[in-house]
């Protein structure tokens, strides 16, 4: 499964390696600040053969720029609302507050949230060309 | 500002389900004030297309574009030059613009993005609620500036009617009966007198009940 991740810059600097047990295709995507991860940016993430789209921002009262991660959070809202409308399952795509810099706390989100996708997800790209 | 609310997607996808290459077309005005039809939300139109048109396994090229507005010819002019390059437009402005672009493209095959809604005043972030109605005759100098027309739901111009029941209205207790705070607010002010005149039936001709509204101010028209 091939997932996407959206991450503001200051949240966590972990790479690729340290997610090496779960995915086999990873795309990391980091942003100056959750704030600037749009609802474009998870739209097109799913556009361009993700099949999920983790966005992981700093925990609350912890953004640089105040509230940067909970606008992040109302974006992850945005782009299930439209997911739905389009008859894709918005469960694709998974948001999370995390402790700055806190490698562990990160991986063990992404770990989980890829284990629940993987478990139950078909690729949707798939299921569009069947139609 | 005019309010607007995008259209269901499946609407809009069945509107266009014929062509392969559209225009998504913003406005700068109301619509991009009140978050529907401006830059962001032509970009996020345009890739959730793109990507309900690839699970359908039927790809879709989409231009995107914001004009200043679409309520003025001037700033259609722009068309010109898109319209040879797409099939169909998908509109994001209101009505207002769909119809100026239909009244001077007959031959554009223009679709509304967006359900236009009311005029209706930004009173917090992601929230809008109707102020007025746009009936021509304002009442409000009698009315402490609040008007019965857009904000009861009965229209009434001698309120409050009957269901009016602790300062919230009958048809929905999630409103305030507009009547309510009118009296309060006249109390508060001493001119509770005010409301002593009786307001006659109201003449819908100026709310459009008389055809097509159109004003013209001899001293700008040729």
């Amino acid at each position: 499964m091939k997932l996407a991740i959206l991450c503001c810059n200051y949240t966590n600097l972990s790479e690729r390696e340290d997610l090496y047990e779960i995915a086999e295709d990873l795309i990391f995507k980091r942003f100056p600040c959750g704030g600037h991860i749009e609802i474009t940016d998870i739209l097109r993430s799913l556009r361009e053969g993700a099949e999920s789209v983790c966005v992981c921002v700093c925990e609350k009262g912890t953004c640089h720029n105040e509230k940067g991660n909970e606008r992040a959070e109302k974006k992850v809202l945005g782009a299930k609302m439209i997911l739905q409308e389009i008859g894709i399952d918005p469960e694709r795509v998974g948001f999370f507050y995390v402790p700055r810099l806190d490698a562990e706390a990160f991986v063990e989100d992404i770990k989980a949230f890829y284990q629940k996708l993987s478990s139950g997800v078909a690729d949707f790209t798939k299921e569009g060309k069947n139609k | 500002m005019i309010i607007a609310e995008r259209r269901p997607i499946p609407e809009i996808l069945e509107n266009i389900a014929g062509y392969d290459k559209v225009l998504i077309l913003g406005c700068r005005g109301c619509v991009a004030i009140c978050s529907a039809g401006g830059d962001r939300e032509v970009a996020i139109l345009a890739e959730a297309i793109r990507l309900a048109r690839e699970k359908q396994g039927r790809p879709i090229e989409v231009l995107e574009e914001t004009l200043i507005r679409q309520c003025d010819p001037e700033y259609l002019e722009p068309l010109k030059e898109l319209l040879p390059k797409v099939q169909a437009i998908v509109s994001l402005a209101c009505g207002v613009g769909v119809n100026l672009i239909a009244d001077l493209y007959p031959s554009a095959r223009v679709y509304p993005g967006v359900d236009t809604s009311f005029y209706g005043a930004n009173v917090e972030l992601g929230k809008w609620v109707e102020k007025c109605r746009g009936c021509g005759d304002c009442i409000i100098d009698k009315t402490a500036g609040l008007c019965p027309i857009a904000r009861c739901a009965k229209n009434l111009l001698n309120g409050p009617c009957g269901g009016s029941q602790g300062g919230r209205c009958e048809v929905r207790k999630d409103m305030p009966c507009v009547w309510h705070m009118i009296i309060e607010r006249l109390k508060e002010r001493g001119e509770l007198e005010k409301l002593l005149e009786i307001v006659p039936p109201k003449d819908w001709r100026p709310a459009g009940g008389d055809g097509l509204r159109v004003r013209v101010r001899p001293d700008l028209a040729y």
